[in-house]
């Protein structure tokens, strides 16, 4: 974990609206699923650090990158950088993937910005195959990245511009298989649905959470969300997203609350 | 980073010594055990850990936080371990800490308080204890208790009753005049007042058509408030006997000035902490520089601003 300013080698659009973010950081060690809070203004507005997940190692092992979507204030002022320019990172945080057994048939399920996460997690379980709902075939540029990882990848588009039409749900149907182990990020609704059909089919299944978070370490407690029946001792009630996950067994979670 | 001097910035509260001013706000430091990756806690001049309550507490459904600007509205819950589990779990990993710990303690009802306040008196590594009679987010208790000064006085005389450590008393700001609570719990025989906790407000989702947060409203804190804060210590300050603690948006050691400038002796860094997990080291540098640029001390400097 290492609290320091790192400096932006690159930050490009690589789809609409999705940029990617160099940075001359090489994190100590850090697991795949693990997320910075990243600083993007020294003022006091807007105030809070924000939360990324870790695409990759830069080739060449420079530094990292992060792949993010314009979609809020902080991250039209991130959009706006320079390289040159320095940021506060916080990292890396969170628990990261569990690895799947031995032999499990891995199925990962990524909806929009979801698709984070999973590629550290893809290059560590090469071959797992990847289903992968976006709005259109434009957002989905960086399927070609999980390809090169030996990845089979499937779309789900919502205008049907790739793949099949419709939600990512619908190709998860025919993978849930007994020894299928399903690794899942995306939109609160596509998480929801997918826990479901693998609580259905009694596959195993983890998830990657996403949650407004103020401190990433524990200690503002506002990131939580209500843990499933094997919630234990009253005041574990709750799950902080960014120190008990952000990657969950989705059992752990009560998606009722969701 | 530039060694602190220690005669220059050495306050004392209720008998309380710390090497500097800067204390970390209750609800914003954990249990102080999660800070120590990233922060010299022996640097700090105290640690107030979260709010403690005789049972464990789950907190409130979330979301619990939305961004403000240059600021914050929270509705944790006062979630915690409880009382017993801080004593048996979390303090004994804080002994190492050459910094005092100071309880932050919490009641539903006033006998909640003094079981609390009894509860820390017998545990080993607790140099005092805050009484937070000022959440807004929980149901019963907190601030209930802090916005009535017949109230403020029936529970600090509790806490006072049972304890033998030097008692400080967290103030909310949703009152009409702080110089009336200042006087309460005084006479209740608190040994310092810290204010302010964080102010009730309001995020509504426009889109979605409802509170951004589910306990509908919150507290409000970091910069945005701390020209509020800096009145009301200033206020409570023209009237109080105890030493003051002022709390409200720092994030440098000018902004922690303005607190120490109006009245009071410390100063505590709440949201700051989460921004920069080191933030209060670094308010604490930045005195540190100011009262070296004026040759002065911290002391020297209590109340300074005149009324």
């Amino acid at each position: 974990m290492e609290n320091l300013d790192a400096g932006i080698i690159y930050n490009k659009e690589v789809g609409p609206g999705y940029f990617l973010l160099g940075l001359d950081w090489r994190p100590l060690a850090f697991k795949p699923g693990q997320f910075v809070m990243l600083r993007v203004s020294d003022g006091l507005d807007p105030l809070l650090r924000r939360p990324f997940g870790i695409y990759r190692v830069m080739s060449g092992g420079n530094g990292v990158e992060l792949l993010y979507q314009v979609v809020g204030k902080g991250t039209r002022i991130l959009s706006l950088k320079r390289p040159g320019e320095r940021l506060g990172v916080l990292g890396p945080l969170g628990n990261g993937f569990t690895m799947p057994p031995k032999g499990a048939r891995v199925v990962m399920v990524a909806g929009g910005m979801g698709i984070v996460p999973l590629y550290p997690f893809a290059h560590e379980v090469r071959g797992a195959v990847l289903l992968y709902g976006t709005r259109d075939a434009a957002q989905a540029s960086v399927a070609g990245d999980f390809k090169e990882l030996g990845c089979p990848v499937r779309h789900a588009t919502e205008d049907g511009s790739l793949g099949v039409k419709g939600y990512v749900t619908e190709l998860l149907k025919e993978e849930l298989t007994r020894d299928a182990v399903v690794y899942a990020c995306g939109p609160a609704p596509m998480l929801k649905a997918v826990a479901a059909m693998a609580a259905g089919s009694g596959t195993q299944c983890y998830v990657s959470l996403e949650r407004s978070m103020a401190c990433g370490i524990g200690v503002c407690l506002g990131c939580a969300v209500k843990g499933g029946a094997h919630a234990d001792a009253e005041n574990k009630l709750y799950k902080m997203v960014c120190s008990d996950g952000p990657v969950f067994e989705s059992k752990e979670i009560d998606w009722e609350a969701f | 980073m530039k060694e602190i001097s220690v005669n220059a910035l050495a306050v004392e509260i209720a008998g309380i010594r710390m090497k500097n001013p800067v204390m970390t706000a209750s609800g914003t430091f954990g249990y102080g055990l999660e800070f120590k990756p990233y922060t010299r806690l022996d640097a700090i001049g105290a640690v107030i850990v979260k709010g403690l309550s005789l049972r464990p507490r789950p907190g409130n459904p979330g979301p619990r936080i939305v961004e403000t600007p240059c600021g914050m509205l929270n509705a944790i819950g006062l979630q915690n371990v409880g009382v017993d589990c801080f004593i048996n779990e979390k303090l004994p990993l804080l002994k190492d800490v050459k910094t005092p710990v100071i309880a932050n303690i919490f009641g539903e009802t006033v006998s909640d308080y003094a079981e609390v306040a009894k509860r820390l008196d017998s545990a080993q590594g607790v140099a005092g204890l805050e009484v937070n009679i000022s959440c807004p987010n929980v149901k019963a208790g907190g601030m209930v208790f802090g916005t009535d000064p017949a109230s403020a006085y029936k529970v600090v005389s509790a806490v006072r009753a049972s304890t033998r450590l030097p008692v400080i008393t967290k103030l909310s700001p949703n009152v009409t005049d702080i110089r009336v609570m200042v006087r309460a719990v005084e006479d209740a025989g608190t040994d310092a007042i810290s204010l302010i906790n964080t102010i009730t407000g309001m995020v509504i989702d426009t889109e979605r058509r409802r509170p951004a947060i589910a306990n509908r409203i919150g507290g409000l804190s970091g910069p945005a408030i701390r020209p509020i804060a800096v009145r009301m210590v200033w206020e409570a300050a023209s009237v109080a006997k105890t030493p003051l603690i002022g709390i409200g948006g720092i994030t440098t050691g000018t902004d922690a000035m303005e607190f120490i400038l109006a009245g009071a002796t410390a100063v505590q860094v709440g949201t700051a902490s989460f921004i920069d997990p080191d933030a209060a080291v670094k308010v604490a540098e930045g005195i540190n520089e100011y009262v070296t640029r004026h040759k002065t001390s911290v002391a020297a400097l209590v109340g300074a601003v005149g009324r």
